[in-house]
This record gives structure tokens, sequence and C-alpha cells, in this order.
């Protein structure tokens, strides 16, 4: 049996007995997430740390006489052992439900449906990965960058089922390599490739397109002062803005009870620019459209069309509260799949729209400023120039922004490219993490950087 | 613990190893929300795994496993050797079995109140203090946890360590949310989770944290009614649960040794600090010490040994302004030849463990907080942090706090809201000119300090006296 047929069968069993115990009156979901990831970490072009990883972690939400309680355990893939554990978690949570006061909002499961998604890959021998990935980068050493990152592969899944009836699989065998080459001054070139199958070719191309870029930064580096400037955001770049529509941002309940910085927009006081259309749209195929209580989103979600919010994510539990209906956001009504809007700028003329100004291909630990105002603070990471007349003239030293995303997505919005990129998830806490974004370029008027 | 350990650890062990080291944690945790007068969520789990480690061709090599199953566990200790040997011939240094010491020790947090609190108790006290912040209309949003969280670590090796400890954790978290029109203010007990101990319930505060939830909200109602934040340089006081945030992210993390080695470069950073800094570099004034603590009980990260089983001691990270030792395991600090500490620290069994800090302090001085007012002609004084963003070189720094005061001809005068604060870690210390006496010192701490790939989180402790801080650029939202 494969790690991953595996991993369904524990699921399968996990789900059949907890299911299988309930009592009259009682109600449940179930989610799954489990993994068998190697891990290789490397700095220098050299291994750091390695191993792997074995989980298989069965999240459960418990219903009783209008009580609600969340709880959890790890399996281990040996049935008896699995099963102990389910029914000493599943007699806690009776025991402690108990003492709890009613849930007002309780979103009982409801859902029936059923789906099984499964991607086989080929990933390379584990042993076979210090050369495989190490080897080929010594082409950054030629010019004279060194290499670090993570590579993490494996079998990933998720699952989810509910006493209702539903019962949700989703698998595959995936790899990222998360990277990036650093020259002696601490500039760097960062990318990342994932997938099913290793392609060493694809690989080796990804190296070598680094070259000139390290070349480029190897140049004076130029320091600007604080002012606003008129700048580029690359794909990457815009990724690390996308958390902000998630923290403190399009979910019902945040919007509700005062945390949202899009309040705003919700209530007419800001707009965005025509330009601007989000959507979560689980057609990119990188992570499924269930969650933990069995719910199916829909294949697409538009939320902000033509600068409108026209629609919020809404869990159950916001359903229930707010007396709306439910998108089957997960219960922190955080954005999946995000997809921005093409534009019509080619990604040829990138430079020569943006003339005079800055070309960003990453930014760094963003954070609200003032969330009424929509305001976020960030840095500049990674290889970003200054742009003259339409040629990279120089790097820049790292800059601090503090802008609106009312002005970034609104009254300074420019334009955005018609070429958009497939930017995967890469995160790695507690699990590894699914999903990713289809995103264009920015090109912003008076972009405010001020450290 | 029932099994022993470490003759399941000798028993799947494989040939061809140097050394290995098996560290199983239980953890147990428990929370419990309410917002607006009743129940929100409520969460009971256990989690149970171990992972285990070999030395074999100089690399250190892991395998993370939910079971003690000897089997299993035999499997796991192959594939790591296996990942040792794949390694061998580009590891990133040669290490020896002289980094995992052959420790024996025992720790338990100290508690006063250590029977188990029932939900409907915890629950009952998260719902009084969020109804006791329904002081208007204007409240949009009133609301309390309590977490805890109990974890269980032994850790054996075959050079003969032997490390048991038994964490327990609490953590509360209470705010409230104002609103008028287009104006929202949050105002928060120290800030999101500051409030995570090791301790017992007798951290909870069952008979004053309602009259302290009252006065939060209307703190908030205060905030929305106060003006803007003017933009100014000048002397800027923070309190010591603006200070936690301080010293963590411009002090803690740059002097990370595996940041400086360049371990963390393609996730969380590097650091401004050069190897050739650590035992000259002026890193602040001269009422500036900094150190490193696990030996606090009390602190949110306090132990006996780290997870290499490092022996846990208290040392000086600064002295005096001068940066003196680094944050760096024993790995580390073999690969850059500096002195470090017991910091190499794991989330939890599926995750190895990185240098990280625990228990970091700045110690307290001298200054009454009045006479720190009273020396200052206009600044800001500064509570509880809101907004946290810093460079990748852990430099340039913006941070934001909930509630700030203005302080004018030494006197601490209006309140402001949205009180923000940009600099840089280089300089900034320098120009620390006013530090607390022990009356103003508190410890702060969080769950949530991210870092290393795979990704962990762990909890890290900070205690501060009031600091102040000259010429400093401060600023407020969009008016």
């Amino acid at each position: 049996m494969t790690v991953m047929a595996e991993l369904e069968a524990r699921f399968d069993r996990v789900c059949d007995y907890m299911l299988g115990q309930l009592r009259g009156g009682e109600a449940m979901s179930v989610d799954f997430a489990g993994e068998a990831s190697e891990f290789m970490r490397f700095n220098r072009g050299r291994v750091r740390q390695a191993g792997q990883v074995r989980q298989g972690r069965v999240r459960f939400r418990y219903h009783r006489d209008g009580r609600t309680l969340d709880s959890a355990f790890e399996t281990t893939g040996d049935p008896g052992p699995d099963r102990a554990a389910a029914a000493q978690a599943l007699g806690a949570a009776r025991r402690e439900a108990a003492l709890l006061p009613p849930d007002p909002y309780q979103a009982l499961p409801t859902a029936q449906d059923a789906s099984r998604n499964i991607f086989p890959g080929q990933l390379p021998d584990p042993e076979s990965l210090p050369d495989l990935v190490l080897g080929p980068a010594t082409v950054l050493a030629g010019a004279g960058a060194d290499f670090v990152g993570l590579h993490a592969q494996g079998p990933v899944c998720r699952g989810a089922a509910n006493s209702a009836g539903a019962r949700h699989w989703f698998a595959a065998e995936t790899f990222v390599l998360d990277y990036s080459a650093w020259l002696p001054g601490g500039k760097a070139v960062k990318s990342s490739c994932a997938g099913r199958a290793w392609d060493p070719r694809a690989y080796a191309a990804g190296l070598a397109a680094a070259v000139p870029r390290l070349e480029a930064l190897a140049r004076p580096g130029k320091t600007l002062a604080p002012g606003r400037y008129r700048a580029f955001l690359a794909p990457d770049a815009l990724n690390e803005v996308m958390p902000m529509f998630s923290w403190n941002g399009l979910g019902e309940r945040g919007l509700r009870e005062g945390e949202s910085a899009f309040l705003a927009l919700r209530e007419g006081r800001r707009a965005l620019s025509p330009r601007f259309h989000l959507a979560q749209d689980f057609t990119l195929g990188l992570e499924p459209r269930f969650n933990a209580l069995g719910e199916t989103a829909p294949e697409r979600l538009p939320l902000i069309q033509a600068g409108a919010l026209v629609k919020t994510l809404v869990s159950a539990r916001s359903a229930r509260k707010y007396g709306v209906p439910s998108n089957a956001a997960p219960e922190g009504e955080e954005l999946r799949s995000p997809v921005v809007g093409a534009g019509d700028l080619d990604q040829e003329d990138v430079l020569k729209a943006l003339g005079t100004g800055l070309f960003l291909a990453n930014l760094h630990y963003l954070n609200w400023s003032d969330r009424d105002s929509g305001r976020i603070t960030g840095m500049t990471r990674f290889a970003c120039f200054w742009v003259e007349q339409g040629e990279l003239a120089a790097p820049i030293h790292d800059l601090r922004f503090d802008e609106s995303l009312y002005h970034l997505f609104g009254d300074k919005l420019a334009a955005l490219t018609r070429q958009r990129s497939l930017v995967p998830e890469t995160g790695t806490y507690d699990r590894r993490a699914l999903g990713g974004a289809l995103l264009p370029g920015l090109l912003v008027e008076g972009f405010t950087f001020t450290l | 613990m029932a099994q022993d350990l470490r003759q399941l650890l000798e028993a799947v062990l494989p040939d061809g190893t140097e050394w290995g080291g098996l560290r199983r944690v239980r953890s147990a945790g428990r929370g419990y929300e309410a917002k607006d007068g009743a129940f929100e969520s409520a969460f009971d789990y256990v989690d149970e795994g171990c992972m285990i480690e070999v030395l074999a061709y100089g690399q250190f090599a892991y395998a993370a496993l939910a079971s003690l199953e000897p089997g299993a566990l035999r499997e796991a200790a192959q594939r790591a050797l296996a990942w040792a040997r794949a390694a061998a011939k580009r590891g990133v240094f040669r290490f020896g079995p002289d980094v995992r010491p052959a420790t024996v020790a025992r720790f338990e947090t100290p508690r006063r109140l250590d029977s188990r609190f029932g939900a409907d108790l915890l629950m009952g006290h998260a719902i009084a203090l969020t109804r006791a912040m329904a002081v208007s209309t204007r409240i949009v949003q009133a609301c309390a946890q309590i977490h805890a969280r109990d974890v269980e670590q032994e850790y054996v090796s075959t050079s003969g360590a032997r490390v048991e400890q038994r964490l327990h954790l609490v953590g509360r978290g209470v705010q409230a949310i104002a609103r008028d029109g287009a104006v929202t203010q949050l105002r928060s007990a120290n800030g999101p989770l500051a409030r995570t101990h090791q301790g017992g319930w007798e951290l909870l505060d069952l008979e004053g944290g309602e009259a302290e939830a009252r006065a939060l909200a209307e703190q908030a109602l205060e905030l929305l009614d106060a003006p803007q934040c003017p933009d100014l340089v000048g002397d800027l006081v923070l309190a010591p649960d603006q200070m936690m945030l301080q010293i963590h992210e411009s002090v803690g993390h740059p002097l990370e040794l595996d940041r400086i080695l360049g371990d963390e470069r393609n996730y969380a950073g590097a650091s401004f600090v050069r190897l050739e800094d650590i035992g000259t570099l002026r890193y602040g004034s001269e009422l500036m010490n900094i150190t490193f603590d696990p030996t606090l009980s009390g602190e949110a990260a306090a132990y006996a040994a780290d997870d290499t089983g490092h022996p846990a001691a208290r040392e000086h990270l600064i002295r005096d302004g001068i940066l003196v030792r680094a944050l760096g395991s024993l790995e580390s600090q073999r690969r850059a030849g500096r002195p470090g500490v017991a910091c190499q620290r794991a989330q939890d069994w599926f995750r190895p463990p990185i240098d990280r800090m625990a228990n970091l302090n700045l110690e307290p001085g001298r200054d009454r907080l009045e006479d720190m007012v009273a020396a200052i002609g206009r600044g800001v004084y500064m509570e509880s942090n809101r907004s946290w963003s810093i460079d990748d070189f852990r430099n340039k720094f913006q941070f934001g706090c909930e509630y700030g005061r203005l302080i004018e001809d030494g006197r601490l005068t209006r309140t402001v809201r949205n009180p923000n604060y940009r600099g840089i870690s280089a300089t900034f210390w320098r120009d620390l000119f006013k530090v607390g006496d022990p009356s103003t010192f508190r410890a702060f701490g969080t769950p949530n300090c991210g870092k290393g790939e795979p990704n962990q989180v762990v909890t890290v402790g900070h205690a501060s006296p009031v600091c102040a801080f000259r010429d400093v650029a401060i600023f407020g939202g969009e008016a």
C-alpha cells in the first residue's frame, strides 16, 4: 500500500469509527491533515538540516444539546492505537462539552456531498536530493552567489466528513523548492519551483535565469530618500499583500465586529479602482474546495469586481449569526486560492511603462499601520531596482513603505499586467500548506516610502 | 514516564549510528473564548509524538512520527540514518556528539493552583469578562480568551542525557473594539496574548479581571474620541508591554546566531549584526543590559535544558550596551566559533530544534516613571503593541501601539489614538536614555514567535521596565 493510500484508509477508518459511535442528539464533523514529508534545508549550497516528518492529525467538532467543542488527536496508522485515541478523545469531548454553556450560533453539519481527488506524483528518491538540488546550483556559485532555502516533498492529504453524510478526500504528491541566491553584499534573487514531477531541465533553466539578475544586483546600490515613487510590484510582491485580504480582511465576521480594514469599502466611504478584480477561484486546482466542516465552496467566488465589494467570505457560523448565506468559508474566513484579474500591460513593456521609478520583486513582513484607512507598512526585499527611463539603473537599498490599500488598489493603480504568475503556497507552519495564487504585476503611481 | 525511552532508543538505532537521541513530547491544550456575553468557541486536545535524531558521517538527521512502537521507530531511525548518509558529502558543517551534552535534569513549572479548573468555571469567567466590557453601544466587540497548555517532554540520548520537563502555560487575552462612524479602536490587556506565562490558574486573577476588562473597554471609548497621534520627532516612552515587542524584534531576532550564519536568509531573514561584532559592538547606550534567562520560572519560556540537552543558564547578551554574546546553540557556536546560550528549541515533536529566543529580558535601571516623564519636554508615552514590521536584516522597523499619551513639559497630558513610531535597530538603542526601576518592571510572553524552514512557532518570554528613547520619529494614522 502506498503512503497516500494508507493515509486515506486511516482517515476512512477514523471517520467510520467516530461517526459510528455517535448517539442520539449528537452531531460531528471530522477533518484530517496528513503528510509524509521529506525536508532538506540548505545554506551556502550545502545541507544544513534534513529529515522526515510523518503526521496524521484528526480534528473534530462535537455537538450535543446546543453545546459545541473542538478537539484533536494524532494518529499513527496503526488501527488499534488510533481507535483507542479516537475513543479517548470522544469520551473527553462528551465530558467537556457537558460543562459548557450553549453555543448561541451553533451551526450543525448539514453538508452531504462527497468528493475524492487524488494527484499522484513522480518525486525523486529523497537520498538523491542533495545531488539533484544542490548540484546544479553550482551555476550560482559561478556568479558569486551562495544558495539558501528549503526543499520539501512527499504526499500531503486533507479529508473532511460529517454526521450529515459529507465525505471528502484530497491527496497530492508534490514538491516545493523555495530558494534564494545571495551575493556577499546581502543582495539576493528569490525564486521557487513546485509541482508533482521533478523536472531537472526546468529547474536548471530557473537557476540559469537567476544569473543575469545576480549580475544586475551586483552593481553599486542606490540609496533613495523617503518619498513617493512610481512603482511596479511583481506578482511575488503582490503575493505578500494578499494575506491582508484574510487578516482583518474580507471575512463577514471581521466586517461586522469592526476588525476589518475594508469597512470603508463596504460602506461606500472609500473606493477601489475599476481595474481591480479579486476572486476566490478553486479552478487553480491547488487545494480542495471543502472546508473542515465538510462544506464545499463555490468553484469561483467573485469578491471585488471593478473595485466594488460584491461578496464577503461567510462561514457557517457567521451565516447563523448574521442571517446571511454561507459560502463555505473556513471558520477564520480566510481567502483561499486568490486570483487577481489581469490588465492590459504586456510584461515586456513593464519597464517602459514604469519609466522612472522602483521595480519591486518582493515585499516583506507586512502589517496594518492604520486599519481604518486601510494603511499597511512593510519592506522591500530581494531583487528590487531603481529604474530610469525604462532601464534597470541600480539595485536599491531596501526601503520601508507605508501606504493605503485604497491607494494601492484604488486611485494610484495605473495598470495591471496582461500575463499572470501562479505563485505556490510555500508555508509549513504545523503542516505543509496547500494552495497558491494567480497574480498579475501592478503599476502604481506615488507609492509612499517612509524610511 | 511509563516507558523507558533510553532502552527503546538503544533497541531501534541501526548500525552505523555514531550517536542517537529520542525526544518525546505530549501536549494537552484547552481553550475558551467568549464574545459579547456568550460562548464563542472551546477546544480541548491531546497531541503526542516523538523525534528520533541520529548522528552519522558528521551529520545530524531526524525522523518524526506519532508512534512509539518499536518497529515504526526502527524504520524511522533507518530513514534518519539514510538522510545523514545522503547529506554527508554536502553537509554545511561536520558535527560531533559534543553538541548533544549528557545532561540529566528535571523541571516542572511551579504552580500555586495546580488543580484542573473545569470548563464551566473557565468559560464562565471569560463570559463575565466580556459582559464587563459592555459599557456602551459603541463597543462592537468584547472578546475574552483563556488558553492553557501542559507540555510533557522527555529527551534521552545514547551519550546518557535524560531530561524530563513538565511545562504548564496559561495565556489570557481580553480585548474591546469600539466604533463610532469611520473610527474604530481596539484596546486589549497588553496586546495580543501578551499575558502568556508559565504557572497555574493563579494567573487568571478571577477577582480583579472584570474591573480591568471594564477599564479596557472605557479606554477603547476614550481612544474613539481622542485626536490622532501627531507627527513629531520627540522622546518616546514605552511601557513594558511594548518593550516586549521592541526587545523581541530588534534585539532577540538579530542576535540569533543561525541568522548571522545565514541559515534563515531565505525565510525569516538575516541580521545586521556580524560575527565580528560579538564582543565589540556598541548595541545600545550604557543603560542597556539584556539577559537570556530560561531559569526564571514564571516567565513563558522557562526550562532546565534546551531540546538538545544543553543546560539552561542565565547569560548577559548585552552588558552596559556592548554586545557580548549571541543567541546561538551549541551547533551554531561550533560553526561560528563564538559563545552562545542554551537555546536550541523545537516547536513540537514534528520539528527539529533550531536557535530560538527563550526568556529574553531588559534589566531594570534606576528611574521612577514620574521622573522619566518629568525629564521630557515633548514626547509620547505608548502602551500595548498593535502593529509590528521590521526588515529582513532586523534594522528598519515600524511599530504601532494601542494607546498613547502626549508628554508636554514633563507631564502626561492628552490621550492620542493610533500612536506609531519608526527607527533603525542599529542606532535606536543608543538613544535609550532612561530605564525604569524595578517598580516599573513587568514580564510578558507570546506563544507565536515564527521562524525556520520548515516553519515553527515557539513561546518566548520578555520582561522589561518602562524605557525612554531620544529623538524618535513618531506619527499617527490618516487624518
